[in-house]
């Protein structure tokens, strides 16, 4: 009986957020192209053929790029690529840091002070430049450029679960908690994080957005791993056909967009729906 | 008052100086030697590998090399060019011009706009044209800028040819005075509506926000029982709560712009800090991208200060939240 209210409540609150409708729609569209790639594309994405800079027709729906390769069936591969790196390098900021901002937020005042320092400092690096530079010293591999990224945009989960955690540390359960003498650890991981990990779920599902953002501009920078298809060396590799070939760039182009696009507006939708106090500034301006 | 700022510039000291150390490490641990890649050649002699390693204290122990280089820092040398023996200092000061010129510009035109947008957006909060101008916004903020800068060479000037596409000034008329003004502005027309567009986002979210925020405040809702007119409301209460925020954004956005509009100069072979990192890169020219990053970490450092101390001389309330944290 609670469970069809919790579902129904569930259902209200997603008639009010046409953002997670919309990018929940959007996102199903991008699984199915991603899981179903091999039987969607119409050639090999990696096939060259003498058919070069053809402008789209019907053999090559959106064309073909300087080689000769089936644009469309680059596009539909690039897919995997981009959802690969954000996901991963989202879900390896996520774990950091919710561990290092709960650590911060709920361990006392030395050891979260000095984390909560450390957080600081990390904030006020360029860190574009940092993967930049990592990238283009240490190789381009697809592993490594999740890694570097995931590694270098903890930060925003961290002060988000840091606040999180300095607030739940006060409240009755974790009293309670800590009176009956559960571990110090043991609270975090079983109180402090599945309580507090909301703003993070949210946060995290837009550094899937800037994630693949951030890959497409190092593939677009010639940093991206040469031997996978994604979207960002499409469009570099289409620059030199701009005037000729402007369909090569152009929907590379826009597949970034539509993705970006999609996690926005879950994370978006995810922010106001986990949040209430959101909702109702937003209902707020809604009166007037 | 006073421990709010120091605390905040010894934050700003503690990152200027990890900034440096991870710098330091990335660069040193990178796989590639720069000698060999200086030399150029296939097979060079082992005297000259030795001299030019010797030369650049390659040869000495990590930890002599790093406090080498930093008390070299503190006296304000940052070294010269492994690549063209210029000092590293000279060559970023030279490549900083344009990149201020493009990254600036962009920045002002972006904050006016998007905070105009925002506001007007903001008092229409949930009409049609709100929810039209925040679509727009979307799709801005999810374009690439690389490709947006793409997209408008495409139509702007290799379809219409009215602007051009790449560089600074054109170097076959060697224009003077206003002329070479002209020049630049024409140049510059296409990178900054580029950088422009894709910043606008930001603003206006913020400060249609702030918008939001105030009117749902309770003070407003006692000024409009007490029956002050609307516009009057707007105008004293309202748009100083969606500027605020906004200059907050504009000092962030100013510290990243170095490296944000890296990409856009790439784009449009801006002869800025974009291109010369990218070189620095490929060359791997150590000194120079130690200078480059330890530049960057100092003004997004100096930046954020600013922007504190900006802020919290305009809003009481965090300066105590500051020191109470």
């Amino acid at each position: 009986m609670k469970r069809v209210a919790a579902v129904k409540k569930m259902r209200e609150r997603l008639r009010h957020l046409p953002q997670l409708r919309i990018g929940g729609i959007m996102l199903a569209f991008l699984l199915f192209v991603v899981i179903f790639a091999p039987l969607l594309a119409p050639y090999d994405p990696y096939a060259l053929s003498d058919n070069m800079v053809e402008a789209p027709n019907f053999r090559h729906p959106l064309g073909t790029d300087g080689l000769g390769r089936d644009v469309l069936s680059m596009l539909i591969y690039g897919a995997r690529t981009s959802l690969m790196v954000g996901g991963a390098a989202a879900l390896i900021a996520a774990v950091i840091g919710v561990f290092l901002g709960g650590v911060a937020g709920f361990f006392g005042k030395k050891i979260g002070s000095v984390i909560g320092e450390a957080i600081n400092v990390f904030m006020m690096m360029p860190t574009f430049f940092l993967i930049l530079i990592v990238v283009a010293l240490f190789g381009s591999g697809i592993t490594k450029v999740m890694l570097v990224i995931g590694l270098t945009t903890w930060v925003g989960n961290a002060k988000l679960m840091r606040a999180q955690a300095m607030s739940l540390r006060e409240r009755v359960f974790v009293r309670a908690a800590e009176s009956v003498g559960e571990s110090k650890l043991s609270i975090l991981f079983w109180h402090i994080i599945p309580n507090g990990i909301y703003p993070i779920v949210a946060n995290t599902t837009m550094g899937v957005a800037s994630a693949i953002l951030t890959e497409s501009s190092l593939a677009f920078l010639g940093l991206g791993d040469p031997n996978v298809i994604s979207w960002g060396q499409i469009i570099q590799s289409g620059k030199s056909y701009l005037v000729d070939g402007w369909w090569i760039c152009a929907f590379g182009g826009l597949s970034i967009i539509y993705t970006v696009i999609t996690f926005y507006l879950l994370g978006d939708g995810l922010n106001i729906m986990l949040s209430p106090k959101l909702a109702s500034v937003q209902n707020a301006g809604k009166r007037t | 008052m006073g421990i709010f700022i120091s605390r905040r510039i010894l934050t700003a000291i503690l990152c200027i100086f990890a900034a440096l150390c991870l710098n330091f490490i990335i660069i040193h641990a990178a796989p590639g030697d720069p000698v060999r890649i200086l030399v150029g050649q296939d097979n060079p002699s082992p005297e000259v590998i030795e001299a030019l390693t010797i030369k650049y204290g390659l040869d000495q122990p990590q930890y002599v090399q790093f406090f080498r280089y930093v008390g070299n820092l503190l006296r304000g040398d940052m070294g010269t060019s492994i690549y063209t023996g210029e000092p590293v200092s000279l060559m970023i000061l030279r490549r900083m011009g344009p990149t201020a010129l493009l990254a600036l510009t962009a920045a002002v035109l972006a904050m006016v706009i998007g905070t105009a947008f925002g506001i007007f957006s903001g008092r229409r909060v949930g009409s049609k044209v709100d929810s039209a101008i925040g679509s727009i916004s979307y799709l801005f903020d999810a374009m690439p800028g690389f490709w947006l800068g793409l997209m408008l060479i495409l139509i702007f000037a290799s379809s219409l040819h009215i602007l051009p596409t790449a560089g600074m000034v054109d170097v076959r008329a060697d224009h003077e005075g206003f002329l070479r003004a002209l020049d630049i502005l024409r140049h510059m027309a296409l990178p900054v509506t580029t950088l422009t567009l894709t910043l606008i986002p930001y603003y206006m979210r913020i400060s249609r926000a702030a918008v939001v925020q105030a009117l749902g405040e309770d003070f407003i809702t006692t000024l409009r029982a007490a029956g002050m007119p609307e516009s009057k409301i707007y105008r004293t209460y309202v748009f100083r709560n969606a500027i605020l925020p906004t200059i907050t954004v504009f000092g962030i956005q100013m510290a990243y712009l170095v490296t944000g509009s890296a990409i856009v100069e790439i784009v449009f072979s801006w002869p800025g800090m974009g291109s010369f990192v990218m070189t620095a890169i490929s060359r791997r020219d150590y000194p120079l991208l130690m200078g480059i990053y330890f530049i960057l970490s100092i003004s997004v450092a100096v930046m954020m200060i600013a922007v504190d101390l900006l802020y919290s001389a305009m809003d009481p309330r965090i300066r105590h939240t500051g020191v109470k944290e």
